[in-house]
């Protein structure tokens, strides 16, 4: 295995004449958590889901854990890459019960679940659940579907929307476990607390990646207001 | 899982339970026959029923799945008409051909419902509930009238096609007419309980879905093609039916929860239960001149449905 999680290299998305990414280049090691910041339709969660092989017709250079994410069958490419979606969506109505039943490895999941304190709702249907539980609950399905984080690539769009104060830290401090014990994890966030604790950030704007580095010498000051316009 | 072999327990009892009743009534008399001649006389008709309500529940589950709606259901999107539809051009065309081997009835009825089911994808795209109902409503009524259009310049078929549409073929059931739509039946429905964990999967959107493996368009093709085969093998055995299809996983998703692992075969054994029941109900009130099953169903289904979806809402 290299030490390379995620390589990509002049990366573009055209969704019908909407350049939402724009020659994007960037390469995460395992063991890091890295946060994608960017004003609302900078190209954050195209990115994530051009890296977790969701959108066939990326072009440019892409490798997710020595795969070309747009050409490996999914059942390979979901044994070293989990993906988080936004919305925190189900057409059914699961009990949280449930939840173990529809991982791929359920005592994970039953972990994972108590460790983002669900345990105690487990009885309880999603429709009964707080828009930040159901959330969470979602979360603990996608880490748990990596297994072993070892070697490992998890993608995240916007984990902490939503989440009052105590599961944004659970969340947050999850991420850096995993990072630490050996999984590259990639996070879309607004969350300027959850970007400064990242090892890394990559400040995406209009498409185009603008700034990479550790949080503390990236989001300088002309930065953030070439970002989001405030100073 | 106390509750799923309470669910699964209580269910098969009650079948066997409403077999023998099935077994007991009919034109004939009440009873079982000399020697249970009246019996075999029975049989087939309760087979085909039992097989093409497996089918219809499992098919409306899987369409559920598929299109993530509870509102799909092969009775309310056009397939069942395509089926029929499809039969109907066959017999239009050529009335004698249709009978001269078993499969060329079933196959007609494939073509037709796979035709609809691929024009409904196409059409109606992805997720949208008031998309899928009008496109659904559509090809019904424009397969519907199709189907009358041929029925009333066929003088051989018009019967048996008007028959079709009330959903009025079971009483013609004979073991040498049912068997190979049972085995399609069968074979459909089991096929389809192989993509549960697909259908799971999809449960969370098609991203997620595809993000955990599961390789969201060929699961879509297979489960459009094996319900088209569920739904046209059904139309062989009954006619139009609606709510089987609507009303089981309904009752199977409430009873045991929406994994598909679980609740699509229950779906299965509540629709061959519900499509037999409603069957048995119709010759035993009157005897003589039966009422459809499709009829029975669409009476006692709608008000029931109805209840569902208010309960459901609160």
């Amino acid at each position: 295995m290299s030490e390379i999680a995620v390589q990509a290299l002049g990366v573009s998305v055209d969704f019908g004449g909407h350049l939402a990414l724009d020659g994007a280049s960037l390469t995460l090691p395992f063991g890091n958590v890295t946060a994608l910041a960017g004003a609302n339709g900078a190209g954050k969660t195209t990115l994530l889901r051009a890296l977790a092989g969701l959108i066939p017709q990326a072009t440019g250079e892409m490798t997710t854990a020595e795969y070309d994410p747009r050409t490996t069958p999914p059942a390979i490419l979901a044994s070293v890459r989990a993906y988080g979606a936004q919305a925190a969506y189900s057409a059914w109505d699961f009990a949280l019960s449930d939840f173990p039943f529809l991982s791929s490895d359920p005592v994970l999941c039953d972990a994972w679940l108590e460790r983002l304190e669900l345990a105690d709702l487990r009885h309880r249907r999603l429709s009964q659940l707080s828009v930040g539980q159901k959330k969470s609950a979602h979360l603990a399905l996608t880490i748990a579907s990596l297994g072993e984080p070892f070697g490992k690539i998890i993608l995240l769009d916007e984990p902490t929307v939503g989440l009052d104060i105590a599961r944004q830290e659970l969340v947050q401090q999850a991420c850096l476990d995993l990072a630490f014990a050996g999984a590259a994890c990639v996070v879309a966030t607004h969350d300027m607390n959850f970007i400064r604790r990242c090892h890394q950030v990559a400040v995406l704007s209009e498409g185009r990646l603008i700034a990479y580095g550790t949080p503390a010498t990236t989001l300088t000051p002309a930065i953030i207001y070439e970002t989001w316009g405030v100073s | 899982m106390n509750r799923t072999l309470l669910a699964f327990g209580s269910g098969l009892l009650g079948l066997v339970l409403l077999i023998f009743v099935a077994l007991s009534v009919g034109s004939a008399g009440t009873g079982w026959g000399d020697g249970g001649g009246l019996v075999l006389l029975r049989t087939p008709r309760i087979l085909a029923a039992l097989a093409a309500g497996l089918a219809l529940g499992i098919g409306g589950a899987a369409q559920q799945g598929v299109f993530r709606n509870p509102l799909a259901d092969p009775g309310l999107t056009g397939v069942f008409g395509g089926a029929l539809l499809g039969i109907a051009i066959l017999l239009g065309a050529t009335p004698t051909l249709a009978w001269q081997r078993p499969w060329i009835i079933p196959l007609a009825a494939f073509l037709g419902a796979l035709l609809t089911s691929v024009l409904l994808v196409l059409i109606s795209g992805r997720g949208n509930t008031a998309r899928l109902l009008i496109t659904g409503l559509g090809l019904n009524a424009f397969t519907a009238a199709g189907t009358l259009v041929i029925a009333s310049r066929s003088n051989e078929s018009r019967e048996l096609l008007t028959n079709g549409a009330y959903g009025d073929w079971l009483g013609m059931a004979t073991l040498e007419l049912i068997w190979l739509p049972c085995l399609l039946c069968a074979v459909a429905s089991i096929l389809l309980l192989t993509l549960s964990r697909s259908f799971d999967l999809l449960s969370f959107g098609e991203d997620s879905a595809q993000a955990n493996g599961c390789n969201v368009n060929r699961s879509r093709r297979w489960a459009v093609l094996l319900t088209a085969l569920a739904a046209a093998a059904a139309t062989c055995l009954v006619g139009q039916v609606a709510f089987i299809g609507l009303l089981a996983p309904h009752l199977a998703r409430g009873i045991i929860g929406p994994r598909h692992r679980l609740m699509m075969p229950l779906s299965g054994l509540l629709g061959g239960g519900l499509l037999l029941c409603a069957d048995t109900i119709g010759r035993a009130a009157w005897p003589q001149n039966p009422l459809s099953a499709a009829a029975v169903m669409a009476l006692l289904g709608a008000p029931l449905f109805i209840w569902i979806a208010r309960r459901s809402h609160e």
